[in-house]
Parts: structure tokens; sequence; C-alpha cells
């Protein structure tokens, strides 16, 4: 016996670091202004997700939790393929750390009903911390594979590799389980024609759209909101500091030819101790 | 699809009302606590990192004057409990069962609740490495127990915070010993300090490379404590088939002495092979990256320098089209001499390396390559032939 599959994916929008756009002079960062995209690492996820489907049989779930503009990356991610989409969207949310957003996704996957699978990035761009994956398969029992490389699926069990420090682990797991794919999976395969045809043509027809991508609140998933936002944050920033420059004072040439420039550089530094004899 | 932290909005109400008399705020005193440190290893070979909180946990305790614990699960690791205590542990507790001779999440995570939970008082802090295994478990045991935790964090202090936040009453108040977790915040060139002192444990991983170990000290006495490993059945549902270790080609990242890196400035995937080219002009040399361009599929992670990278401090690090992103800076700041090429006269990079080129990557590296390759020729000893080696 084996598929189909409920896959669930989960992914995140979080401010482009190659765009300038929003970077206040003073370095902090204007959420509003910056540019959006889907997190970088959560491409995996999706690609993950989407293989499962094609290899396996069954249907994709990508969920999300954001303020509303997040329904961009929704809409990607059905261009790619994926079935239907849940954004969790809710003000309550505002501030939330790894702990609090791992509550409220986990409330959103029981809400969005049964599943053999999550696949989730190995971490997003903007918080660096990888631990939202595990954090959720805590709350829902479940065992997980983290920095996933490559999977397969027999006889209804989770045959992955995992990167571990200078090596690799090979797991075989049950499901349900959680897996937090790593960057060095398969990237991202192209849109294909149809999806992106049909995603036009559902963006002509919102009452279509609204669908195959609903959008929730805390209320709706039945979360406790003070588990949830500021309050049910364990963990807060108390300060931050500018970071003080550690020479200050960088030895700058410019304007010159390249040439003279490395000349001078060659000159004044140690380089020449460091090269081959 | 994690935290979005902002600074907490701090008493908004009393910036509106300066007249307003300051309240007088509750002290929480909670009894100072251990700090404990869960040990890591790959199939019975303790990694550096655990040594490295050793000293990080020490440096709280002689500010909380309370113990250092480390929790080893494994099987026959007497010795590696031994030198625990040789680094600065005064108690290793100990689960010793050929089941648990390799890391899986569940029947580790098993022992470590089980312990928590036995503990008279929880721990102060518990610490991990933000290894491929500290991430895996550090937040299993923080949501098991509703729990803090930092990742990454590159500084740990003990010190006082005052909370005035009043969207929870509960919490205001004065909290005289918490945990600094320290880490560089996204994208910015500030460090964020965060704190979680309402519960303990209050939990943070570090990046291995980024804490000072102790010196190994024969001498140093502590206490094994053996813990009973109780399994449960549902603790199983995932085994490990195999474990490959490789052995590692050419010179790693974290011990060359010369490091030549590329970023986005590179433009393209292609870009490496001038920067190969260039650390070919190198004895001992490695090639690093940027987070960016790691993203990017440009080269492989095992490349990347920085916050979720490795800590490198080589002689010379030669950054190329390197912004110099707060993330990069803490993995390679302490490199003896920085040269930063970039076409960007207000790159960040510039404000802490050493030597600065404002230029096209493509223009000045070549031009290196030329010149050094030149200084190698003229400085040959006399019948040894010039040649000149690239990876």
């Amino acid at each position: 016996m084996a598929g189909p599959y409920d896959i669930f994916v989960l992914v995140k929008q979080v401010p482009d670091q190659g765009s300038k756009a929003g970077i206040n002079p003073d370095g902090t960062i204007d959420r509003a202004k910056a540019k959006r995209m889907l997190n970088p690492f959560d491409r995996y996820a999706l690609q993950a997700a989407l293989h499962t489907k094609k290899a396996y049989g069954g249907r994709v779930t990508c969920i999300s939790m954001g303020p509303p503009p997040a329904v961009e990356i929704l809409l990607e991610a059905l261009e790619h393929g994926v079935d239907r989409c849940v954004l969790l969207s809710d003000r309550r949310l505002a501030a939330s750390d790894t702990l609090a957003t791992a509550y409220a996704l986990h409330k959103t996957i029981q809400w969005c009903g049964r599943f053999d699978l999550i696949f989730c990035g190995l971490q997003t761009t903007d918080g660096d911390t990888a631990q939202v994956g595990p954090q959720i398969a805590e709350r829902l029992d479940l065992p997980q594979v983290t920095y996933c490389e490559d999977f397969a699926i027999k006889d209804d069990k989770l045959e992955a590799r995992r990167i571990i420090e200078g090596g690799c682990q090979h797991v075989i797991s049950q499901l349900p389980a959680l897996v937090t794919v790593a960057n060095s999976y398969h990237p991202l395969e192209y849109k294909s024609f149809r999806g992106t045809w049909k995603v036009q043509n559902l963006q002509r027809h919102p009452d279509e759209l609204a669908q195959i991508i609903t959008t929730v609140d805390l209320d709706k998933i039945g979360a406790d909101c003070d588990r949830c936002g500021l309050k049910g944050s364990p963990t807060i920033v108390a300060a931050t500091e500018k970071v003080g420059d550690i020479g200050g004072n960088c030895k700058m040439y410019e304007g010159h030819s390249p040439e003279s420039m490395v000349t001078e550089v060659l000159k004044s530094s140690d380089v020449k101790e460091f090269l081959r004899v | 699809m994690t935290d979005e932290q902002k600074p907490a909005p701090q008493q908004p109400e009393a910036a509106k009302s300066p007249a307003a008399e300051p309240e007088v705020m509750p002290v929480h005193e909670t009894p100072r606590g251990n700090v404990m440190v869960i040990a890591e290893h790959i199939m019975g070979d303790l990694q550096p990192v655990t040594l490295e909180l050793l000293g990080a946990a020490r440096m709280l305790v002689e500010k909380l004057g309370t113990k250092v614990i480390a929790v080893l699960v494994g099987y026959k690791m007497e010795e590696t409990a031994q030198k625990l205590i040789h680094h600065g542990a005064d108690v290793v507790y100990y689960a010793d069962a050929e089941s648990l001779q390799v890391y899986r999440t569940l029947p580790y995570r098993r022992v470590i609740v089980d312990l928590l939970e036995s503990l008279p008082e929880p721990p102060h802090v518990c610490l991990l490495g933000s290894t491929t295994t500290g991430r895996d478990l550090a937040p299993r045991i923080a949501a098991h127990f509703e729990t803090g935790l930092t990742a990454d964090c590159t500084e740990l202090d003990i010190g006082p915070y005052e909370h005035k936040n009043k969207m929870d009453p509960s919490k205001l108040g004065l909290y005289p010993d918490c945990l600094y977790a320290i880490r560089p915040s996204f994208g910015e060139s500030l460090k964020a300090r965060i704190l979680g002192p309402w519960k303990n444990p209050q939990m943070a991983t570090t990046r291995p490379g980024v804490m000072a170990p102790l010196k190994m000290d024969a001498k140093r006495e502590g206490e094994i404590i053996r813990i009973e490993p109780k399994m449960q059945e549902r603790d199983w549902r995932l085994q490990v088939r195999d474990v490959v270790r490789e052995v590692s080609k050419g010179v790693k990242l974290t011990e060359a002495d010369v490091i030549v890196s590329g970023g986005y400035g590179l433009g393209s995937a292609d870009g490496f092979k001038i920067l190969e080219e260039l650390a070919g002009c190198f004895e001992n040399s490695a090639i690093g990256a940027s987070r960016k361009v790691v993203d990017l599929g440009w080269i492989p992670y095992a490349h990347q320098v920085g916050q979720t990278g490795k800590t490198v401090r080589p002689k010379l690090y030669i950054a190329c089209g390197i912004s110099g992103a707060i993330q990069h800076r803490v993995g390679m700041s302490k490199s003896a001499t920085i040269i930063a090429i970039n076409k960007d006269p207000d790159a960040p990079i510039f404000k802490f390396a050493h030597f600065g080129i404002v230029g096209d990557v493509y223009q000045v590296v070549p031009e290196m390559i030329r010149q050094f390759k030149k200084t190698m020729s003229s400085d040959k000893k006399p019948g040894v032939e010039a040649v000149v080696h690239s990876h």
C-alpha cells in the first residue's frame, strides 16, 4: 500500500534582502516598503511537496502565516502546482516569536485536516532560526527529519538522507512525519504555462479563488489568543545596539586604475607573506 | 516561516504623559539555577562545540554562583563524561544504552525531557550547539517546556532586565538574572539582545567556533550521575539505517590561512572560477561565500561564512563583491587582515575591512592574480621553476 498522500507544505513571505527598497539609512528595515519574496529555503520544501505528489499521488496544501500580502506567495505556489492554500492572517499574531508561531501554525494544520507529510524550509532568511519546523513537530507529536537532502517513500515509510556535520544519516521514518528540506535538495522546477494560466484565470474570478485560497483567523482555527503574538512569546527583543565598527580605519583605494590600486595594497598589506613560494 | 520579532513597544502611554509618576516595579526574584549544557557527539566522537559551550557556561555560573551541569546521552562514553568534567562541568548526567549510540531526535528528546522533569527545579539556562543536532533537538525541548529559545547567539551574558510593557501586567517588573542571548538582527547592522526571563530554562544555541573552550584540567573534579533511560514505544518511530562520514577534501574553511570569499557582486556562479585562481596564489587557502550566493545555489553550503555558516579567523580574508551584512561579518571579522573589493563605496564591508578597493571584481581580481604571480616568480629561489598552481 502506498499513496496517495495528504501533503502539507509551509511557506513564509520574507523581505527581499537583495533589494535596497525599504532599507532605512540607519540600517533598519521598513517591512512595509521592502520588496517581498517567497523565503528562498521554502522553494526546496515546495519542490519536495510537488515531487511527492507527482511520484506517489496525493494533494498538496500550502500553508502560510502572515499579513494579507502573503497571498502573493500562495499565488506563486498555485502557479507551481499546489492544490489549495490556507493563509493564517490575524493582527493578534504580531510580534510572535518562534514558539508562538509554531503554536499558531500547528493549530492551522489541525484545522486543515489529516496529513501524511509536512514539508518546511530549513529556515527563513529573516529569522534564521530553523526552530519553527521542529517546534511544530513537537506540538503535533511527530517524528521529524531535519536537514533532509533527499527522500523516497517505500511501503508507506519515509526513507531520507539528512545532513550531519561532516557526513549524512540515512533514516527511515513512519508517517505522518515532518521534514525540513535543506537547500542541497533539488531546486524548484519552473512554473508550468498551465499553472500560470490557471492562476491568471482564477484572479479574474475572485469567488473561485477564495475557494482555493482560504484565509483564516485565530478564531476560525480555534487558537488560544493568549498563546499567540507578543503575549504568547516567551522571548522578546529587549534591546538592540548598533554594532560598533571594528577597524573603522579602512585604507580606501578609489578612483585609480585597478593596477595601481592593487600595487598599493600589495605594498602596504602583509599579503606577500602568504603567497606560494 | 520562523519568528518575526520586533522590539517590544515600550510603554507608549508613559511617553505621552511624562508627568505620570513612575510606578514601583515588582521584583521577580527567582532562585538562581544551574547552567546546563547538552553534549553533542557523532557516534561517540564528542563535538568541539560542547567544550565551547562548557566554557561559556562557566562564565555564566560565575555570575550566578551556581553549577555547570552537562547531559550526555550515548553508549560507552564514560571517558567522554570525564572529559566534560575536565573542561568545566561540575555534574554530568549520563544516559548509557546501546540504542542511544547514534543521535535520534525522539529518544534523545525523551531522555532530556525526563531528566529536566525529574530535577527539583529547572536549570536557569540550557545551551546547545547550533549544529544539525542542536538545531534539531533544542526547539523540541523548548516547545515541550514552552520556554524561550534563541538561535545562533554570538554572545551570552547574565544581567538584569526591567519589563515595562503593560500588555501583560503579570510580566511587569524587574528580573535580576536574565540570560542575555545576543545575536545579529536580520539585515541590519544591529545586535539584538533577546531575553525570556519568565520561564526557566532560558535556552540558547551558539555556532561552533564562537565561544572559547576552557583549557583541559585533568585535576578538575566533578560528579557523574547515571540516569536510566525510560523509552516509550513511540520514540522508535524513526530508525537510523546508517551514518556516513565523509573524508573532507581539500583545505577546510575553518583551518585555512587565507580565504578568498565571493558574494552577490560576482554576478553569477562562474565568478568563483576567478576566485579559485586567486586562492591558488596562496598557501593553505580556501574559498568562502556569503549566504546570498549559497541560497542562490552558486556554491555549496559548506563554503558559507557567517552567522548561519562557518565562523572563520584566517590570517588573510579577501572579500570579493560581498556587501558585508552583519550576518557575514560575525563569521569573519576576527580575520587578521581583511581586504575588500566592492563596486559600492558605501558597502558596509568597508567599515570593518583593513584595505578597501572600490572597483569591479572582474577588473581588480585579475589584476591581483597578475601582480601576485609576478611577486611569486620574483621571490622564487634560484633553480626553482616558477610553477603556479591553481586549484
